[in-house]
């Protein structure tokens, strides 16, 4: 649907209210993501505070490197999507959506960059239940760290998966003409999702990748 | 009345005013040295404080994101409630979490 031609619902006094209620309804469901992975947060402190010694040399075996790559793509990426949406606003249309081509190509190299992470974890045995081949005292406390890791690195590449798919899609209709500096709603609110993802994975970065890295 | 007719009709454009191009490359900036001084806190024999300093670094990085990116600060008020409404009930969940673990008997590592 072309923008210009874009109909305001009948519930909705106009177009501001509109966006009003979109945005509040997105706001909502951000609310329950943050708890969705709060759930998993929670999870990794009860266990770091029980396992403070296993948790460190766990989070010694990740790549820090890459994690910290990684955070710097998805940094940029959420400002591609913002420069974006603001493109929009101003009226303009190529770029809007070139920007978003280079946040869906961010998003999969986020991807390809853990899915090595994960190999190098196979092959050096931390996968709990599949491949595990760690030894010692820290054995058991190891095994949980990585068990946590996966649930949320997992959740979160879900989710950036999700986000790669809406990118393309939004990108496409930015395109093709369904936004413009006067209604852009779904585009918003698919930028507010990348973010949150972008806001897990700022919180991830530290409590997988950079404990006990110090001497 | 239609409700429609009775109030006049709002013309701005829909959203909040777009933030510069500025702000956003500034704050893309000021994320990416935070993570450098993230990561480079780490490496520093700091004690308990690599924990407090990298959670402090991931909450400012947090809070320039919800601000200038997710536009908080120029959008409704009632977007912030909401928001701040995610972070506080998280909080609730990882104190209580907490107030267990932390007052029981230490367990021992599972053998």
């Amino acid at each position: 649907m072309n923008a210009r031609s874009h109909p305001i619902p009948e519930q909705f006094d106009d177009a501001v209210q509109q966006r009003e209620a979109a945005t509040l309804g997105m706001w909502t469901f951000l609310a329950t993501e943050i708890l969705f992975f709060g759930v998993l947060f929670a999870g990794y402190t009860y266990c770091r505070v029980l396992f403070p010694d296993a948790f460190a040399a766990a989070s010694r075996h990740t790549d820090m490197l890459l994690g910290t790559l990684e955070t710097a793509v998805l940094l940029t990426s959420s400002c591609a999507v913002a420069l974006s949406v603001r493109e929009v606003q101003l009226g303009g249309r190529r770029l809007a959506t070139a920007l978003l081509a280079v946040t869906a190509a961010l998003g999969i190299s986020f991807l390809v960059m853990h899915g090595f992470e994960y190999y190098a974890e196979y092959q050096e045995g931390l996968v709990p239940a599949i491949h595990y081949t760690q030894q010692g005292v820290y054995a058991r406390g190891i095994e949980i760290f990585y068990c946590l890791y996966y649930f949320i690195t997992g959740f979160h590449s879900i989710h950036v998966t999700i986000g790669v798919v809406l990118m393309c899609v939004m990108g496409w209709r930015t395109w093709h003409r369904a936004f413009d500096a006067h209604y852009h709603t779904p585009l918003e609110l698919t930028a507010l999702y990348w973010h949150l993802v972008d806001i897990v994975w700022i919180f991830v970065y530290p409590l997988i990748y950079l404990i006990g890295r110090a001497g | 009345m239609n409700a429609r007719s009775a109030r006049p009709q709002r013309t701005h454009r829909s959203g909040p005013r777009p933030p510069s191009l500025g702000s956003n490359l500034w704050t893309l900036a000021a994320l990416l040295v935070l993570l450098g001084l993230s990561a480079g806190s780490a490496l520093l024999k700091l004690g308990p404080f690599n924990a407090v300093a990298n959670l402090g670094i991931a909450a400012i990085k947090a809070l320039l994101v919800l601000t200038i990116f997710m536009r908080l600060k120029t959008d409704s008020p009632l977007l912030r409630i909401v928001a701040s409404a995610g972070f506080a009930w998280l909080a609730v969940m990882i104190a209580l979490a907490l107030a267990d673990v932390l007052t029981r008997t230490p367990l021992l590592v599972p053998a």
